[in-house]
C-alpha cells in the first residue's frame, strides 16, 4: 500500500481485509458500515481486523483511536490521515 | 524458563523479544493425553505400525504440543491476563516419547490498540536443536 493511497483505494481495501478476516465474500462496506451491520464482525474479530488493518497499511492505532471510529469510513479517514502523515 | 516484561499497555514488549520455555512428552503426558481424547491410532501407539510407515517408534500426538502451547501462554508468561486468539502449527519431525523440546517464541507483532501480541514460535529437539514444529499464535491481554 503506497502513501498515496486516496481514501476510495482504503476502503477497497478494507473490503478486501474484511472479506479474508471475517471469511464473507459477500461483504460490500460502505463509509457509514458499523459492526451493527455484519454479523460476523465481533469483539474478537474486531481485534482481528485491526491487527489486520494495521499490517496491510504499516500503520499503528491507539486505543483511544479505535474507541473513538463510529463507522468504517471514520477509521478509513484514520488511516489515510497517518499514510499522508508518513510522507 | 526466562521472561521479561511483557507490558503491551506500557508498550514494554516490542518485536524481537522472545520468551523460552522446555518441555518433554512423559509417559505420563502421552497416556493422558490418550486417556482424554482417545485418539489410539496406531501410529501413536502401535510401534509396529510405526515402524512399518517408516518411523523410529510411535509417533506422539501432534496436539500434545499445541498443550505445552497452552501451558505456555497461560501459566509461564509473567502475566496471567491472557487470552489466546489464534494459533497455527506446522508439523515438521516426528516426535517421540521422552524427547526433550525447546520451544521459543519471538514477538513478530504488538498492538497496543487491540492490547494484542503476535509470536512466531518453534519447537526444537533440545540435543540435536532439530526443528520440530513452528508456527504463528496470537494472544490477547484483557
Amino acid at each position: 500500500m503506497q502513501n498515496s493511497a486516496t481514501l476510495n483505494d482504503v476502503l477497497k481495501t478494507f473490503n478486501e481485509i474484511f472479506i479474508e478476516v471475517l471469511e464473507n465474500e459477500d461483504i460490500v462496506l460502505t463509509y457509514e458500515t458499523t459492526a451493527a451491520d455484519i454479523p460476523e464482525w465481533d469483539s474478537l474479530n474486531h481485534i482481528a481486523l485491526v491487527v489486520a488493518i494495521e499490517k496491510k497499511f504499516g500503520v499503528e492505532f491507539t486505543a483511544k483511536e479505535i474507541q473513538s471510529y463510529k463507522n468504517v469510513g471514520e477509521m478509513c479517514d484514520g488511516v489515510t490521515l497517518k499514510l499522508q502523515a508518513k510522507k | 524458563m526466562r521472561w521479561r516484561n511483557l507490558k503491551i499497555a506500557s508498550k514494554k514488549v516490542k518485536k524481537g523479544d522472545t520468551f523460552s520455555a522446555e518441555f518433554c512428552i512423559t509417559d505420563a503426558i502421552y497416556t493422558g493425553f490418550i486417556e482424554l481424547f482417545r485418539d489410539k491410532n496406531p501410529l501413536h501407539t502401535d510401534a509396529r505400525f510405526a515402524r512399518s510407515k517408516g518411523f523410529a517408534e510411535e509417533v506422539m500426538h501432534g496436539n500434545i504440543l499445541g498443550g505445552f502451547l497452552s501451558y505456555f501462554i497461560g501459566e509461564c508468561l509473567p502475566q496471567k491476563n491472557v487470552i489466546i486468539h489464534s494459533q497455527e502449527i506446522k508439523y515438521i519431525k516426528p516426535v517421540f516419547k521422552n524427547q526433550e523440546l525447546d520451544l521459543t517464541a519471538e514477538v513478530i507483532g504488538a498492538y497496543p490498540s487491540v492490547n494484542a501480541i503476535e509470536f512466531k514460535f518453534y519447537f526444537n529437539e533440545k540435543r540435536t536443536q532439530t526443528q520440530v514444529a513452528k508456527g504463528k499464535i496470537q494472544i490477547g491481554i484483557i
